[in-house]
């Protein structure tokens, strides 16, 4: 500002035709953006545009629902509740104390195949009610722990398992220390085994990066309590994918975890006999367990949500445009009528 | 309290009083960061963050890295600190300069050069002209044999005219080189801040008189900041030094101004904080009852049996920090961004580019630009800020004879010039009194021309206008002055000077022609002064119709006269005279009286009329900020018929029928109390009515009222949108703006001169006009502009703008904490209420400081209507005015949105990610880009006009959002390893993104068209009609028609004031049904008699002087 003050206080007061040459040279560099004129689109809603908007994502929306909604159907899944059925009859009274005892645990089930299955067959947990997104629960694990050997002593985050004396647990923290422990084994009805690959269920990431070739399960399940499953203490915890699959936490009380894959075709009607050890736990806090098998689609499993949420957003959107339209016809109103401002209004007018 | 100033004594008073250094610092190198740490933590917002990153420390409780809130914090506080010690450091410089200057003292008896901050009191400084006093100074020497002294006081008090200073009587004829050993005692109070007053003795020692205490006014000061002109040397003694002077003790570092949208937000800030709290409560109790009766069930949680004593803080703590987000840290930062981008457009802005001197418009003040577009009343000074404050002598009346009434300049018009060269007498005579009868002092510089140095722009504007009729006023010599008629000089010894006051309104002098001896008494002054004391005979009737013309035409009219003295009367006088000047009480009085006796039987010679004319486009600025819901108070020191003239032609009131005067005037508080109950009585009825009410008052009755009548003064102020204050004194204009201030309005002081400076630093917001009084009101203000019609853009433009865009930009800023704090509350309850955060750290501060900011920040650019649209229909700055934009109802809007579309968030993505693909990372990503899809619409809904610019920043911000996370996504050591890459190749990802986003915006977008088409706002109606061309457009161009008062929106419904009646309609009225008082031209002096009714002693009439 003050650089252009000091040429134009020489000139003073000057005469009306001296003002007229120095008008040019006076007036500042002209850019758009510092005089706030950039070329600008200035969309308004005018109904012909909201309308068609509407009537545009029902278009979209309703065929993307029911292509999903299909998705989901064609997904064949196979969900067994087991969590009452396998408790002992006699048992049934004191759930926690079975759970708890030495007994043996084995309880066979029966599945029928209610479509044709073609493989992979994935083979998942369920356990409802079960919160691993609780918060002493979901930090209470040592990434640094679990990728290097050299980290094995940095278990802070991991109280309340995180070392047996003054040695350190490795896998420590909660998540590892609750390993999900029941298993599962397939025959069908003629008596062959169902072979369930239970190798690349994890995630290859995980494998690779977040869980050590050369780390090894140490001082596991050595405390005075003991949570779920034990490790194999030869096996790199790279290898460990129960362990790799049980530590992607889940954000949601009700989460499936993938057990293995059948790599065979299930044909319609054929009956499974499951063999499953009940060892987990979860009649302490009412959780329920459940197995299941799944194929998959382009989607994923078999979720209708997604089908359903589509077909009612574009309903809602055609709806409201049909409405936007009537009320259009009905009741025409002209955009931008300078009678509606009142300080235009007459002053009978009102 | 007193001090006793030795004079000239070395040895005395060294450590009693500070020295000369001045400093305006408020920090210094060594308490600057405890200070300012201690202010920036005593704001709330601070202490808030402060505590939250606090408690973030403690990791029990943390959900988050502490990192995450540290990081902005100590950003935020670093940059505000950088901030203020950048200030305080150009105040240093500044301060360091001022000290360093050279002046010189005496010392021992000898002239020293020493800087100015080395001054101590009592010592003697010298000064030169042109020089600068660098403290309070008691004159003791000058070189004008008589002891006078010039001094321009323009920085102190803002008057750019020369005042004259006196060398004390007693030191009056003491020789220059006595003066360096000259010693005595003067006896002062205590520093004050009052300019206008210095009550001191003075005593002087042996050998120099000493028989009598000798009393100082402050006639006999040069004050710090005064600048010595047309005297070559001065020398006074040092009373107060450095921070004591008057200058420094009425400096105060003015309040750091606050706005209205800073005001709300706070509120808001405060409201939402509540409900955090709120939350957190419900939250903690929550928390700690599932954990008794079901997380010591689940065994894999591994509860202990007992824990600390704080256990049941700890998930009320959690939840405290998980909802700290709530409050956006980024807000402050944002704010000052996009503020100082306003300030920076108002800078650049092309179009308030004073052509003529070049002077750009310019924010000082970056923080308040929104509080232009809300402002209610703007209190306005008159001269220099409406009108150009150049006086021009115009029109003439002389013996019968309208001069310049063809071409509207006297000075061309050939009738006069011809009579001046032939001699009229009466001519001669009239320009004699115009060259004479004043206090101008003529400068004559080396090349011979002369220039004018006078108290009052009329005065010299009439000795300009008679030295271009060859009546030119060549010196000023002692008593004796020179004019140069033709050829020929003519001298005059001046005998008296009857001094022009407000109460005589007449000033005269008396002076006697050296040739022929004769004395003769010149007089001139408001007509109402003159008129009534011509001599019986001289037909009075043909001048006050001149004055009355001369009034319809704006112009301020003085009468001038002239009588020729015996001399015995004027010897008898004199006496009388001398008498009433020495008088020790009532002499202002007594003077008046003498005076009265002196002036009277005068020949009326003529009348003179002086224009100043109006800026350019005053008139219709003031109309489209009247239309745009705007109250104007004119506060001047001027008379109250100039200010009433002035009002009138630049529509600040509507003429007679549409607008109605209300005079407050009186002397007593008896008087005014009548007035004002009167007047609030006619405002009360009139309130309802389409009438245009506007209350005048002078300063006598506001000093009045402000005292004893605050309360019906102030509702006085609320009822009338129209008032105009005359004779006000700097600090009444400061007492007015915190009255309006006391009632809640926002107000804008405009003004020019340094005398608007206690009102502009007083208002919300300052306006200084950089004009021919000087700088100081523009570098005092908050904003400086070149001309007063430049405030129409200001306001309707950058005031505007910068309000919608704030109003959007903070509610969208708390939209989006409130967006990401509602999914971590629903979380909460499918987490077993135990305070987990779903989001990583990384995401929570990335959400706050890049996803979410630089979209919001280009609307800046935003314009919801083109400033052509705006200009033509100025109304819809009611908006703005009325906060419409920015209020709980508009945030509650906010929050529904905020609080519907967390919902349709977490909804939406917890059962489309539900059983095998509910891992944490994947689900805390698919929230948070569906957050971000959402705003990125929300934004572009939202936003009026898309510029490249903001495309570019709402669209690639959305591409930066998926950069930045597959950036992330690939370093192994983070959390969300790969996550971002195996989510993209999801078609459910993008199918629920889609998802999110119309079911997210459709019931928005919905809403706002139904309200856009159907419950349309007035900015909609216009942005409609802008839009699509409809035929609001020309309506510019129409004449508006006759428009009424909506009750229901009295803000914005203003009575245009119509084509103004060419014919001179009277303003004064007792009573809202008056009628029209007619001028006749039989009865010139009805007009005072029927005033006298409102107000016995105080005559007043309508016309121009």
């Amino acid at each position: 500002m003050n650089s252009n003050t000091p040429s134009s206080s020489a000139g003073g007061p000057g005469s009306a035709d001296a003002t007229a040459p120095r008008r040019n040279s006076k007036r500042p560099k002209y850019s758009r953006f510092t005089q706030q004129e950039l070329p600008a689109c200035k969309p308004i809603l005018t109904p012909k545009w909201v309308i068609s908007t509407f009537l545009l994502v029902s278009f979209i929306f309703i065929p993307i629902g029911i292509v999903s909604l299909f998705a989901s159907r064609d997904v064949v899944e196979i969900v067994h509740g087991y969590e009452t059925e396998c408790i002992p009859s006699g048992s049934r009274n004191d759930k926690v104390g079975f759970i708890q005892s030495d007994q043996d645990k084995t309880c066979i089930r029966t599945l029928t195949v209610p479509k044709d299955m073609s493989q992979p067959i994935y083979v998942y947990y369920q356990l409802d009610n079960f919160y691993q997104n609780h918060r002493r629960y979901v930090r209470s694990r040592s990434d640094q722990q679990l990728r290097s050997p050299e980290n094995a002593r940095e278990t802070g985050s991991c109280s309340p398992e995180d070392t047996v004396g003054d040695t350190a647990i490795v896998p420590c923290g909660l998540i590892a220390w609750s390993l999900f422990n029941d298993t599962y084994h397939f025959t069908s009805n003629n008596g062959g085994q169902i072979p369930i690959n239970k190798r690349g269920i994890s995630w290859q990431s995980d494998r690779e990066r977040k869980f050590g070739r050369n780390v090894y399960p140490s001082n596991f399940q050595n405390g005075t309590l003991i949570g779920g499953a034990r490790l194999n203490e030869s096996i790199p915890l790279s290898e460990q994918e129960d362990l790799i699959v049980w530590m992607r936490t889940a954000a949601l009380p009700t989460f499936r975890k993938l057990y293995g894959k059948i790599e065979v075709n299930l044909r319609q009607g054929d009956v499974i006999n499951v063999t499953l050890q009940n060892n987990y736990n979860t009649y302490s806090f009412n959780g329920r367990k459940k197995l299941v098998l799944s194929t998959t689609s382009w989607l994923g499993g078999k979720n209708d949500f997604v089908g359903i949420a589509y077909l009612t957003v574009g309903g809602l959107c055609f709806f409201l445009a049909i409405v936007f339209v009537l009320i259009y016809l009905i009741k025409p109103r002209q955009l931008g009528d300078p009678s509606y401002l009142s300080w235009n209004r007459n002053p009978g007018g009102h | 309290m007193k001090r006793f100033v030795y004079i000239n004594e070395d040895n005395l008073a060294h450590d009693l009083y500070c020295d000369n250094r001045i400093s305006n610092r408020k920090y210094t190198i060594w308490n600057f960061l405890p200070k300012n740490l201690w202010e920036q933590f005593s704001r709330f917002m601070n202490q808030y963050f402060l505590l939250i990153a606090c408690l973030q420390l403690w990791s029990l409780i943390t959900p988050v890295n502490p990192a995450s809130t540290w990081g902005p914090l100590i950003f935020i506080f670093a940059v505000s600190a950088t901030k203020e010690a950048w200030d305080d450091y150009n105040r240093y410089l500044s301060d360091k300069k001022a000290n360093e200057k050279e002046v010189w003292i005496v010392k021992q008896g000898t002239k020293k050069l020493i800087q100015a901050q080395d001054i101590r009191v009592g010592n003697l400084v010298w000064l030169r002209e042109n020089d600068e006093v660098p403290c309070d100074l008691v004159l003791l020497g000058a070189a004008d044999p008589q002891g006078i002294c010039y001094v321009e006081t323009a920085a102190l008090d803002g008057e750019t005219d020369l005042k004259t200073r006196l060398i004390p009587p007693a030191c009056v004829g003491i020789d220059f080189e006595l003066l360096h050993k000259i010693k005595g005692v003067i006896e002062c109070p205590s520093p004050d801040k009052d300019i206008r007053r210095f009550d001191a003795n003075m005593r002087l020692f042996p050998p120099f008189l000493d028989n009598d205490v000798c009393p100082l006014t402050i006639k006999n000061t040069l004050l710090q900041s005064c600048y010595l002109r047309n005297t070559e040397w001065a020398c006074g003694v040092a009373v107060y030094t450095g921070n004591e002077t008057k200058l420094g003790m009425s400096r105060g570092i003015p309040e750091p101004k606050l706005t209205a949208v800073d005001a709300m937000i706070d509120k808001l800030t405060g409201a939402i904080f509540v409900f955090q709290i709120v939350v957190v409560i419900v939250l903690g109790i929550a928390g700690n009852v599932w954990k008794d009766t079901e997380a010591r069930k689940l065994w894999y949680v591994r509860y202990p049996k007992e824990g600390p004593w704080y256990e049941l803080l700890v998930i009320p703590l959690r939840f405290e920090l998980l909802c700290s987000i709530m409050i956006p840290i980024s807000i402050k930062v944002s704010l000052d961004l996009v503020k100082s981008l306003y300030a920076k457009f108002i800078d650049w802005d092309d179009q308030m580019v004073d052509l003529e001197t070049g002077i750009r418009s310019h924010a000082a003040n970056t923080a308040i630009s929104e509080d232009l577009g809300q402002v209610e009343y703007i209190l306005t000074d008159k001269t220099g800020t409406l009108t150009e404050n150049k006086m021009i002598f115009k029109r003439c009346f002389v013996s019968g004879t309208f001069y310049g009434n063809e071409n509207g300049d006297a000075l061309t018009d050939a009738e006069l010039l011809s009579a001046v060269s032939s001699g009229s007498t009466d001519v001669i005579r009239f320009l004699k009194v115009m060259a004479i009868c004043n206090t101008v002092i003529p400068v004559q510089s080396k090349n011979g021309s002369i220039s004018y140095k006078a108290q009052s722009q009329d005065e010299e504007a009439l000795v300009r206008a008679a030295a271009r009729l060859h009546m030119v006023f060549v010196n000023k010599n002692g008593n004796f002055v020179d004019i140069k008629f033709n050829a020929s000089t003519i001298q005059y010894e001046v005998l008296d000077i009857l001094e022009f006051t407000s109460d005589r309104k007449r000033m005269s002098i008396v002076v006697k022609d050296s040739q022929s001896g004769k004395i003769i008494l010149l007089s001139k002054g408001a007509d109402e002064a003159i008129l009534p004391h011509a001599y019986t005979g001289q037909q009075v009737r043909t001048y006050a119709e001149a004055v009355e013309q001369y009034a319809q035409l704006g112009l301020r009219t003085l009468c001038l006269a002239w009588r020729e003295l015996e001399d015995e009367e004027y010897q008898e006088w004199a006496v009388m005279f001398k008498e009433a000047n020495s008088s020790l009480v009532d002499r202002e009085w007594r003077v008046a009286e003498v005076c009265q006796r002196l002036e009277h039987d005068f020949e009326i010679i003529g009348v003179a009329a002086i224009e100043d004319r109006l800026q350019d486009g005053v008139p219709e600025t003031i109309e489209t900020l009247r239309k745009a819901g705007l109250n104007f108070w004119m506060l001047t020191g001027d008379k109250q018929n100039t200010a009433i003239q002035i009002a009138l032609s630049c529509n600040f009131v509507s003429p007679e029928p549409k607008g109605q005067l209300l005079m407050i005037n009186g002397k007593t508080e008896d008087e005014v109390c009548r007035n004002l109950e009167r007047v609030l009585l006619t405002m009360r009825i009139t309130s309802s009515e389409p009438k245009d009410v506007a209350f005048v008052i002078d300063g006598w009755a506001l000093e009045i009222a402000l005292k004893h009548y605050r309360k019906a003064f102030t509702e006085l102020a609320i009822l009338s949108r129209t008032a105009i204050c005359c004779r006000v004194t700097p600090s009444q204009k400061a007492q007015l703006v915190e009255l309006l201030k006391s009632c809640d309005y926002r107000t804008l002081a405009i003004g020019d001169g340094g005398n608007d400076v206690r009102m502009i630093q007083q208002a919300d917001i300052g306006v200084g006009i950089s004009g021919r009084e000087g700088l100081q009101a523009a570098r005092a203000a908050d904003y400086s502009i070149g001309k007063f019609r430049f405030l129409k853009r200001l306001i309707l433009v950058h005031g505007r703008y910068s309000y919608n865009r704030t109003a959007f930009l903070s509610q969208y800023s708390f939209y989006k904490s409130l967006l990401i704090c509602f999914i971590q509350i629903f979380f909460s309850f499918i987490s077993g209420v135990s305070g987990t955060s779903l989001f990583n750290s990384v995401s929570l501060m990335a959400y706050n400081v890049f996803y979410t900011s630089v979209p919001v920040l280009v609307s800046v650019l935003d314009k919801d209507l083109s400033e052509r649209t705006v200009m033509q229909h100025p109304q819809i700055l009611f908006y703005c005015q009325a906060g419409r934009l920015l209020n709980p109802s508009t945030f509650a809007g906010w929050f529904g949105r905020s609080l519907f579309h967390a919902i349709v968030v977490f909804v939406i993505t917890i059962h489309s990610y539900a059983f095998e693909k509910s891992e944490m990372e994947e689900v805390s990503m698919v929230a948070l880009s569906g957050c971000i899809w959402l705003q990125a619409f929300v934004v572009a809904l939202e936003t009026n006009s898309f510029t490249i610019l903001q495309h570019l920043a709402i669209w690639g911000n959305l591409v930066g959002f998926y950069v930045i996370n597959w950036i992330v996504s690939a370093l192994p050591s983070s959390g969300m390893y790969t996550i971002m890459f195996r989510l993209c190749r999801q078609p459910s990802y993008w199918i629920t993104m889609i998802l999110i986003v119309a079911g997210g915006m459709g019931p928005v977008l919905a809403l706002k068209y139904f309200r856009y088409t159907y419950r349309s706002s007035k900015i909609n109606i216009l942005q409609q009609a802008e839009r699509l061309g409809g035929p609001i457009l020309s309506l510019g161009n129409i004449e508006p028609q006759s428009r009424s008062l909506e009750k229901d929106l009295s803000p914005l419904s203003i009575s245009l004031p119509k084509n103004r009646n060419p014919v001179y309609e009277p303003l004064l009225s007792d009573s809202p049904n008056s009628t029209r008082r007619s001028f006749g031209p039989g009865v010139p002096f009805d007009f005072f008699q029927s005033q006298s009714r409102l107000s016995s002693s105080y005559s007043r009439n309508c016309k121009d002087n």
